[in-house]
């Protein structure tokens, strides 16, 4: 009985935005990779951001200002470090979100639970839901969230500029058959890596080379022995190290026959870029590139 | 039925030293990438007596990679249980080990600040959590007994259990604090608290020995002593032992042990708990039998868990906590329903 009302409910709503889109262009209706419609009278303009990704690509859009709280790991842009902050994932805390007011909530399929997303709105919160796993699924972000501000134009605009650098990368980098090991977690805590269904592998892909473990899916942890035994051609650590990591990864017992550190061809990269599915997996792109193709000799320390 | 005699004889200890290098052998070959038996014997044979070794055998996951990680292996797994064995036997009590004292979950919340914070070491990225594990292992055993003192004046088993348990929940909880404050690190902390014994290499294995060889060599001097807490402590209070004294240089030896474990492995749960339970079935509650029966059987136990945590689902690592707390777990409850029947 509910779900026909709600439908019926829906319906109206979906007919009297279509109406009224051609009177005023006021009202938007959102569909979220949940599958799920959402319809507000108009583009949002108070908003709490739980998922970095999201906080991102709404800074992204020019959007800043709608953004009335932030997921306690949203730490991107550095303007953004003023706004308040709520708790996310497990210790979401539905009390301190509403006091903030907001119209919409943005939250991902990863860290959320539907419960979560239920009670924001039995309390009059329109919730929004990301999943993104891919670039393709980026970009689906980014136009739905641009939808829903009303910046249809700007999510194309920043799209294309995304897409044309990745068209850039991939047209410069020919199919080297070189391999590159992604190293996640160093070998002090264990080893783990990122393997297929990752960012890190997509943007491998892109710029030539081959994930030395896409074998395996998504982060694992992995046996020291194996990394040796596949003899990567470039180590990427996004462990957040920097030159320290490097220079234990070079000085490791072990690894000195591997080719990556053999060469010194060992990096430590922005590991929130490449992880995040947001804007900056376009830095992260270019950064992979220039470390691949040795671009920026600066690095590559004395073994 | 001939009495047995209190001591192991030589040829009990040869025949656990040879199962041991037994089982060291099978874990030095075995592997997530498979090395012929030949090539590996090889390598180790002309290692050890200075020959070259040819440039197609894989040396440095056979020498750098897997025989320091299994040396390490057996050198933990020997430690927890001797120091669980220890503890069952001088706090009389079948739940007593490492964890019950506090001491490891001390270790645990150095090497989490360590993390949290940033704390380096000069010269190696990674020795500040090491630094830090023992530091509080160290520091938490101190506050333990300085309260059980303040408690109680003859330092009495329960109020060190009570105390101990106490300050374990409390230390986890600190951590779970420091988790919830420190976004950067968190991935860093949760990928420690599961333990890992890889990336351990032959500086581990020389510590690990040279506590060993200490404590353990400490701990086995008391096994007459362990018998008569066994007992009851006004028991070995009227036999002569100065029980204070004695209860204190086993729990910093204690301490000390399960603190360099720590900091090297991270925690790891059930070998200090289950395997003397396991010993003592063979053995007997003698603790001149009991200890080095603990030492060899931890050792096999932890080394055919880190075999099973390397290869069952090669390439991914499982993580050997998850290893030794299933079949721990399993094996305690037949262990505890047999002896629970034989009565």
């Amino acid at each position: 009985m509910s779900k026909k009302l709600a439908a019926l409910f829906l319906a109206v709503l979906m007919a009297f935005s279509m109406t009224s889109a051609f009177a005023e262009n006021a009202s938007v209706t959102v569909t979220d990779m949940y599958g799920r419609e959402i319809t507000l009278s108009e583009p949002a303009t108070r908003i709490v951001a739980l998922t970095p990704s999201d906080c991102e690509i709404l800074c992204a859009l020019g959007c800043e200002d709608a953004l009335v709280g932030r997921g306690k790991y949203c730490d991107y842009p550095a303007s953004i470090q003023e706004l308040p902050v709520v708790q996310s994932g497990a210790e979401t805390n539905i009390e301190e979100i509403l006091a903030l007011n907001p119209q919409v909530v943005l939250m991902s399929d990863m860290s959320q639970t539907e419960e979560q997303a239920n009670m924001l709105e039995e309390n009059g919160v329109k919730v929004v839901i990301s999943d993104a796993n891919d670039i393709a699924g980026v970009y689906t972000a980014i136009r739905m969230i641009g939808t829903l501000m009303g910046k249809d134009a700007e999510a194309e605009t920043l799209i294309a500029d995304m897409q044309a650098t990745f068209d850039e990368i991939a047209a410069k980098s020919e199919k080297s058959g070189k391999t590159v090991y992604f190293e996640v977690s160093p070998l002090q805590w264990g080893l783990w890596t990122a393997g297929s269904n990752t960012f890190m592998d997509e943007l491998a892909a892109l710029c030539g080379a081959s994930n030395a473990f896409s074998d395996i899916e998504g982060w694992q942890a992995i046996s020291e022995e194996q990394v040796i035994d596949r003899n990567p051609d470039y180590i990427v650590s996004i462990a957040g190290m920097g030159d320290t990591g490097v220079e234990e990864i070079l000085s490791r017992e072990g690894w000195s026959d591997v080719t990556a550190v053999k060469n010194g061809d060992v990096y430590s990269a922005d590991s929130n870029a490449i992880s995040r599915p947001g804007p900056r997996l376009k830095d992260a792109a270019i950064e992979l590139y220039n470390f691949l193709n040795g671009v920026d000799a600066a690095e590559a320390p004395a073994a | 039925m001939k009495a047995l005699s209190e001591r192991f004889s030589g040829w009990t200890y040869a025949l656990f030293t040879l199962t041991l290098a037994a089982i060291l052998l099978l874990c030095v070959c075995t592997g997530s990438v498979s090395i012929p038996l030949a090539d590996t014997l090889t390598a180790i044979w002309n290692t050890i007596w200075g020959f070259d070794i040819p440039a197609n055998i894989s040396r440095n996951i056979i020498l750098n990679v897997r025989l320091p990680r299994v040396l390490n292996v057996a050198l933990v797994g020997a430690a927890l249980s001797l120091c669980g064995a220890a503890m069952q036997g001088l706090l009389r009590n079948p739940l007593a080990d490492g964890s019950t004292l506090g001491v490891s979950s001390g270790a645990s919340l150095g090497a989490v600040i360590a993390l949290a914070f940033d704390i380096p070491l000069p010269g190696s990225p990674y020795g500040g959590t090491m630094l830090m594990a023992m530091t509080f292992a160290f520091l938490s055993l101190l506050l333990i007994l300085s309260l059980a003192y303040v408690l109680d004046r003859s330092l009495s088993t329960n109020s060190i259990i009570l105390i101990g348990v106490i300050f374990s929940m409390f230390a986890s909880s600190v951590i779970s604090l420091i988790i919830s404050f420190s976004n950067d690190h968190v991935r860093s902390i949760a990928f420690w608290t599961m333990g890992s014994l890889s990336g351990t290499n032959y500086r581990h294995a020389r510590i690990l020995a040279l506590a060993l060889l200490v404590c353990g060599g400490i701990l086995l001097r008391y096994a007459r002593e362990l018998n008569a807490f066994a007992i009851g402590e006004d028991n070995a209070r009227h036999i002569g032992v100065n029980v204070k004294r004695v209860k204190l240089v086993i729990l910093i030896t204690v301490s000390v042990l399960i603190g360099v474990c720590v900091s090297i492995s991270g925690t790891i749960g059930f070998v200090g708990l289950v395997m003397p339970h396991m010993a003592r079935m063979a053995t007997g509650p003698n603790h001149k039998r009991l200890l080095p029966a603990s030492m060899f059987s931890g050792a096999i136990f932890l080394l055919l868990a880190d075999l099973a945590a390397r290869t069952l689902l090669s390439p991914i690592e499982l993580s050997i906590g998850v290893v030794t707390s299933l079949v721990g777990a399993a094996a305690f409850v037949i262990i505890f329903y047999r002896t629970r029947k034989a009565r």
